[in-house]
């Protein structure tokens, strides 16, 4: 835990912030805000940093290991990274949820259109509904 | 022969009456339906007064959106023709059995009214100097991707065979759809004729295209036409 690289204030914080991120998370999933399954990505990269903060030696390990000079523009660039790809996986979600909302918006016009052709073959029924003409 | 006019709009409650009678009077024995895409005025209302099939979409889609689930009904309920005329009163009916008889006849598997195919009309719409060359763009574009020649792809004035209905039902561009949808139709083998058809100002709302978004429209049109022959289906595209 002791070590040279960083101070043990700035340790203790970047401890405390990762704790109070994590339990935010968790509070997500436990009032359903959050799906189980989306939120696994978060609490195992919260972890991970956790982990980075206590030991910080491991980010200088890598940052060795990559090649990088400084360890801290090792931590950036894989922020910027995991941060893009997370974007780029939500836009894709967006997109796929816009479509199935199209489908969805589409087939339940074509079901209020045949329920209106119902009403109009059986008279009978269309009184039986007080509501009359569909008015939006 | 069965004839299903789609009629997509978008808080045209008051264009809607006119449109609709333009249709029963240049093609009287052609079925209507009227598109509702999320309006927030009366056109749902004034739509279901003039005895036309509506479909009333409970969130706004889109001009894509909206002409997509006219063309499933046209699928649905087995008609051979689809003729898409938009609901601002642009689109004059007189030219409906043109584009039907383009289709019918067998010369086109999508028929597309142009304003620059036929000769100039005096007082005809034609719009201004940078959108047509915006639109001379975007057809030199269609033929070198597709090979489709035509010289007015923002046209929204089109008829489509039983083919194209299939093929639109499934899978239609979402934004700024009219000349995705050319290079969809043509890169499925269907043959794309132009008929010349004459065009006027909107009468009422303002046009979906304002001035600083036709940049964004050329480059996402560019982008459709670039990325769409390589393009997959999509697991929506199956319903």
């Amino acid at each position: 835990m002791r070590n040279d690289l960083i101070p043990f204030e700035l340790q203790a914080i970047s401890i405390a912030v990762l704790a109070a991120f994590l339990v935010w998370v968790l509070r997500l999933v436990r009032t359903q805000r959050l799906s189980l399954r989306d939120s696994l990505v978060w609490v195992l990269t919260t972890l991970l940093a956790t982990v980075v903060a206590l030991f910080p030696g491991i980010l200088v390990q890598v940052a060795r290991l990559l090649g990088f000079q400084i360890p801290s523009n090792a931590l950036f660039g894989a922020a910027v990274l995991y941060l893009a790809v997370n974007v780029l996986v939500n836009t894709v979600a967006g997109s796929q949820n816009a479509a199935r909302l199209r489908r969805l918006a589409q087939e339940c016009a074509a079901l209020r259109a045949e329920v209106d052709l119902l009403r109009a073959r059986s008279p009978g029924a269309a009184k039986a509904d007080e509501r009359g003409p569909r008015v939006p | 022969m069965r004839v299903l006019a789609i009629v997509p709009a978008f808080n045209e409650e008051q264009s809607l009456p006119s449109v609709v009678a333009g249709l029963r009077r240049s093609a009287p024995s052609v079925d209507v339906c009227v598109v509702d895409d999320g309006s927030t005025d009366g056109t749902a209302r004034v739509a279901s007064g003039l005895g036309v099939t509506l479909l009333s979409l409970p969130v706004n889609l889109g001009i894509g959106g909206a002409v997509q689930a006219g063309y499933q009904w046209a699928r649905d309920h087995g008609y051979a023709v689809a003729v898409q005329v938009d609901g601002d009163g642009q689109h004059d009916a007189a030219f409906l059995p043109a584009l039907v008889e383009a289709v019918t006849s067998g010369r086109a598997g999508l028929a597309v009214g142009s304003r620059f195919a036929g000769p100039r009309v005096a007082g005809a719409f034609r719009s201004t100097w940078a959108r047509r060359a915006g639109i001379r763009y975007l057809s030199w574009m269609l033929r070198l991707r597709c090979g489709a020649r035509v010289t007015d792809p923002t046209s929204g004035f089109r008829a489509a065979g039983r083919e194209a209905i299939e093929l639109f039902a499934r899978g239609y561009p979402p934004d700024y759809p009219e000349p995705e949808s050319i290079a969809v139709a043509a890169r499925a083998g269907l043959t794309v004729t132009e008929v010349p058809v004459r065009m006027s100002q909107r009468l009422h709302g303002e046009s979906s295209i304002s001035a600083w978004r036709s940049f964004y429209y050329l480059v996402k049109v560019s982008l459709a036409l670039v990325v769409l022959p390589t393009r997959t289906p999509s697991p929506e595209d199956s319903a």
